[in-house]
């Protein structure tokens, strides 16, 4: 029961009490001073009703006037109208909030798909920035560097964290980089490229750098976009291709001199009688034939570094090559006093070979034995078999000028000329690099040299045995 | 032309002769070299007035040749003409620097070598 209501009854049972008890007082059944205290208790508990009462009428009076304020008095002809449209206007209001959340719904779908998209899209912009070959660095107007891709990791040596983005001065050392990405975003200019190159633990490195900038909508710069490309192997090999041409035209150009000078002087009459004009035709013609080998060589040689050399394999014996070449180099070694030794014996030694590529391999060596060989010489030429391992070694050894041990394991370099030895003879610094590219590349052997200046050198290569060719092709 | 005489300087003996011939036909004495550093020996023996050098040669090179021969007070005012079987030319400063009077290309014509060289004598005359 709750305590208001107790009251009301304690209030109420107490005013009924006084009241019979005054009544009985009147009728003189009850004793005069009882009937004081009675009517004094009557008094009290009628003014705590009408206390309490007054409140309660307060709070109705508050109640009514909160009503009057808010409530529409509706007049009484127009009740069942009214009611109808409020009831209809609920309706509409109640429909039109239905559809209103059906199309909140359906735009907050869009829009997750739309978030979907947009994710997917980055992270599928990041994997291509991070599979691209090419350094990729992104800075934003502070000089961080808020995207970078593996390339660029590797290349400054850091660890990229997109969450924890650091300046790109405290990553990237290249003072001429920093600069440039500095201008880029003064000039707001894009797709502009430099040449730079950063010094690395393998050598000078340089990069083909194309940047440019980003702008927000209002034309501010926010980003600065740099890519570099490494381009230091295609600078070696336009250093090489100019070497080239450097070197190949000056060796054509040589004996086409003579061969022009010769002709003029012919032409002009300068050769005054028959000696002098048979010793012009022969000038000319055997610096036409030197001409013609050297066009031969270069062009052997591009043949097989491009794999388009006619190569005819048969099986033939190294010893008998080795023979033929002696024999075609001897009288050239006569010249010079120069003894050649032929210690090849004509064993099973048959090798599966281009016969003129292996003879022509021999003669080149020959020839540059007999060339760095002083007057007087000897070069020995020895042809090993080695079964167990079923190859054969071919080494010719001279008693020639030797070459200096940093030149050693460049002489099979292509245009390259031991500078120490240029006084003893003339040379294109291609023969050495066809014998290489014929034994290497055409046969798959291998060659060698040794030399100790001041008392010769061994050149030689190692071929297979035709039955272990044969062997392995099986 | 007589009188006169040139120090022709190849090591290719082919060039040496055909330069030799050319200018002995015409009045000159000749002495010849096949490197640089005997050349410049033969410049100092013989005080030639005028040198037809190759540019690349055993031992010394052309250009190490002329530098030598600038130094030496007896050899310095010896007008030199080149000749170059280089792709590229030997650069202007280079040339205006060693005072190289004139560099011709290979393959060349002896016409032009003599040619050359009376015009050089003839202005080294002049001045």
């Amino acid at each position: 029961m709750k305590k208001e209501s107790l009251i009301w009854i304690i209030l109420g049972g107490s005013c009924m009490a006084c009241l019979i008890t005054a009544l009985l007082a009147g009728l003189g059944l009850f004793p005069k001073g009882l009937l004081v205290v009675s009517v004094g208790t009557a008094i009290v508990c009628g003014g705590l009703c009408v206390f309490f009462i007054r409140g309660h009428l307060k709070q109705l009076h508050k109640m009514s006037m909160s009503l009057d304020s808010q409530v529409l008095i509706i007049p009484a002809d127009f009740r069942e109208t009214v009611l109808e449209e409020l009831t209809l206007a609920i309706r509409n209001f109640f429909g039109k909030s239905h559809d209103q959340l059906a199309c909140v719904q359906e735009e907050n779908q869009s829009l997750n798909l739309q978030i979907q998209l947009m994710r997917r899209r980055k992270s599928n912009v990041e994997e291509i920035i991070q599979s691209i070959q090419d350094t990729v660095l992104v800075t934003d107007e502070m000089d961080r560097v808020v995207l970078a891709n593996e390339s660029a990791e590797r290349l400054f040596g850091f660890i990229f964290d997109g969450s924890n983005p650091r300046k790109i001065s405290e990553i990237v050392e290249e003072t001429e980089l920093l600069s440039v990405i500095t201008k880029i975003r003064q000039s707001k200019t894009s797709h502009v490229r430099h040449e730079l190159t950063f010094e690395r633990n393998v050598g000078p490195v340089t990069f083909d750098t194309v940047l440019s900038c980003v702008e927000d909508e209002t034309g501010k710069v926010v980003q600065v976009v740099t890519v570099l490309h490494d381009i230091t192997r295609e600078k070696e090999i336009a250093q090489m291709k100019n070497d080239f041409v450097s070197h190949v035209s000056h060796e054509l150009k040589t004996p086409l001199a003579s061969i022009n000078a010769y002709a003029e002087m012919l032409v002009d009459g300068e050769a005054q009688d028959e000696e002098t004009i048979q010793q012009f035709c022969s000038v000319i013609q055997s610096q036409a034939q030197r001409l013609s080998r050297l066009i031969e060589d270069i062009l052997n040689i591009s043949r097989i570094e491009s794999g388009l050399i006619k190569v005819n394999k048969e099986t033939h014996s190294l010893a008998l090559v080795i023979r033929d070449a002696v024999e075609m180099i001897k009288s050239y070694a006569q010249e010079k006093n120069i003894e050649i030794i032929s210690q090849a014996p004509i064993l099973y030694d048959q090798v599966y070979v281009d016969r003129d590529m292996i003879s022509q391999v021999v003669i080149n060596l020959l020839s540059n034995a007999v060339k760095y060989t002083p007057a007087g010489g000897q070069i020995t030429v020895q042809s090993d078999l080695d079964e167990s391992d079923g190859q054969v070694k071919v080494t010719i050894t001279d008693t020639g000028v030797g070459i200096p041990p940093e030149d050693v394991d460049h002489v099979f370099d292509k245009f390259f000329r031991v500078e120490a030895n240029n006084k003893y003879a003339k040379g294109t610094g291609l023969g050495l690099n066809l014998v290489k590219q014929i034994v290497e590349s055409v046969h798959g052997g291998d060659v060698f040299v040794t030399s100790t200046v001041g008392q010769g050198s061994t050149f030689g290569f190692v071929l297979p045995l035709a039955a272990e060719k044969v062997t392995q092709t099986a | 032309m007589s009188d006169k005489k040139a120090l022709v300087v190849d090591d290719e003996f082919h060039i040496v002769q055909v330069v030799s011939i050319k200018l002995k036909n015409n009045g000159f004495d000749v002495v010849t070299a096949d490197n640089g550093s005997q050349a410049y020996d033969l410049a100092c023996e013989t005080t030639p007035d005028i040198i037809v050098t190759d540019y690349q040669m055993p031992v010394m090179s052309g250009l190490e040749l002329i530098e030598k021969l600038r130094q030496n007070d007896q050899t310095a005012h010896i007008p030199v003409i080149m000749l170059t079987a280089r792709g590229f030319a030997i650069e202007d400063d280079q040339q205006e620097k060693l005072r190289i009077s004139a560099c011709l290309s290979k393959p060349f014509s002896p016409r032009e070598v003599l040619q050359t060289i009376e015009e050089v004598l003839n202005q080294s005359a002049a001045v």
